[in-house]
């Protein structure tokens, strides 16, 4: 699930620091945000464009936090939906719904416990590639140096 | 690239075979969700026939009563609805009005009854009324309109009589919205047509009383609250064209004018 790798070169004390802000910020942004899905993600892209000009592992780091923010918000919009038109009753609670939430707050504690870990290994300087998402940022971060 | 795809594929087959696994299970059983839903609104329903009752007086005739009953039954049998789901009331009060209150209460007015020219014009917005009850429009325009808390805490018994009282004038006196009322007329005339009841009549009812100069349109409540009425009659005409069907009758034409006689007496 997640892969301690070696960085392109060893990140600065300060380095550290911003790329595990990357991660603590969506956790901040959830606990404020929640039920509101969308909040996580805004949280995490201002910090990643005031991040765009910086080092490549903070970038490297501010991408993948980014790139799982969207596709939980995705899911969570779904879901986030769906109740309102249960409560506005246009539908009705199904076993469909109730899966739904179900695998939804599963992705949605994986996510949680993912980023807590990287966001305290990232504060180490060890650099941690997600599944998926580690392989889909090395595609779009590249080294500018 | 290729990598990348297969385990962006992973991650959605997980999705959505856990979703599906999970499906499997019956939630709404496990949770008692229809249990909890169909007690909130049976209190509800309880509530407001309650408070109009308080308010009006409830026709109690016998044969009147079991005219009605028949033509219920009618509906139901012929469309496959619960007949234990519709549950009817007469009101004396001269309002040519019907509406439907949560748990499948349909309160109707004297004043519609004396109104109809005949009983198909009657059964048209019975029709419609249920069309209502069974495709949910009660609850949703209540919690629309009142919020799901406010229903709650009617039901709990927190809430004043007032607003108690301001829902049920707002259930009696004004309609759903126009998609809504578009479905049940629509409804209304399925319901007809499998009961083998001619929907013209319902179309020349809304006609009618669309028409200003009609000689009770101080008591027009239904048609009032109903806009639109001459584009809704012809709707219900259009859907009703090319139905090569024999229309028959519910009640026998005596069993109506005494209907009307005891109503008037």
């Amino acid at each position: 699930m997640i892969q301690i790798k070696q960085f392109s070169y060893v990140p600065g004390e300060h380095e550290s620091e911003a790329a595990s802000s990357s991660y603590l910020m969506s956790l901040i942004a959830i606990i404020v945000g929640l039920p509101l899905p969308i909040v996580n993600l805004i949280a995490t892209l201002i910090f990643y464009l005031g991040n765009r000009k910086s080092t490549y592992f903070v970038r490297w780091h501010c991408t993948q936090a980014l790139l799982s923010q969207l596709s939980m918000l995705f899911i969570n919009s779904i879901a986030f939906w769906w109740s309102i038109t249960i409560i506005l009753n246009e539908e009705v609670i199904s076993n469909n719904y109730i899966a739904y939430l179900f695998v939804v707050i599963v992705f949605n504690l994986t996510e949680f416990i993912t980023t807590i870990y990287s966001a305290i290994q990232t504060r180490k300087g060890i650099h941690v590639e997600w599944w998926f998402y580690g392989a889909l940022t090395n595609l779009i971060c590249k080294d500018k140096s | 690239m290729k990598k990348i795809l297969a385990q962006g594929s992973i991650i959605i087959l997980l999705f959505l075979g856990a979703w599906f696994g999970l499906n499997q299970i019956d939630w709404v059983k496990i949770f008692k969700v229809e249990k909890i839903t169909n007690k909130t609104e049976e209190k509800l329903g309880e509530f407001f026939l309650e408070t109009f009752e308080n308010s009006e007086e409830e026709i109690q005739n016998i044969h009147l009563l079991n005219s009605i009953d028949t033509i219920v039954n009618h509906i139901c049998s012929s469309n496959n609805i619960d007949r234990e789901s519709i549950k009817f009331h007469v009101f004396n009060n001269p309002e040519i009005n019907a509406f439907a209150l949560p748990d499948g209460h349909l309160i109707i007015n004297s004043g519609l009854i004396l109104n109809s020219d005949n009983q198909e014009e009657l059964i048209g917005v019975i029709c419609h009324e249920i069309a209502h009850i069974e495709l949910n429009h009660v609850m949703k325009k209540l919690i629309k309109e009142v919020g799901l808390s406010t229903l709650i805490s009617m039901t709990t018994g927190n809430s004043g009589a007032v607003i108690l009282k301001e829902t049920a004038g707002m259930l009696s006196s004004s309609a759903f919205d126009r998609t809504l009322e578009k479905d049940a007329d629509l409804k209304a005339v399925e319901y007809l047509i499998n009961a083998n009841l001619n929907p013209e009549p319902f179309a020349n009812f809304l006609y009618k009383l669309s028409d200003n100069e009609h000689e009770a349109s101080e008591y027009l409540t239904w048609i009032s609250t109903h806009p639109d009425s001459k584009e809704r009659a012809e709707y219900v005409l259009e859907h009703s064209k090319n139905q090569s069907i024999y229309y028959e009758s519910v009640l026998s034409s005596s069993t109506w004018e005494k209907m009307k006689i005891e109503l008037n007496e």
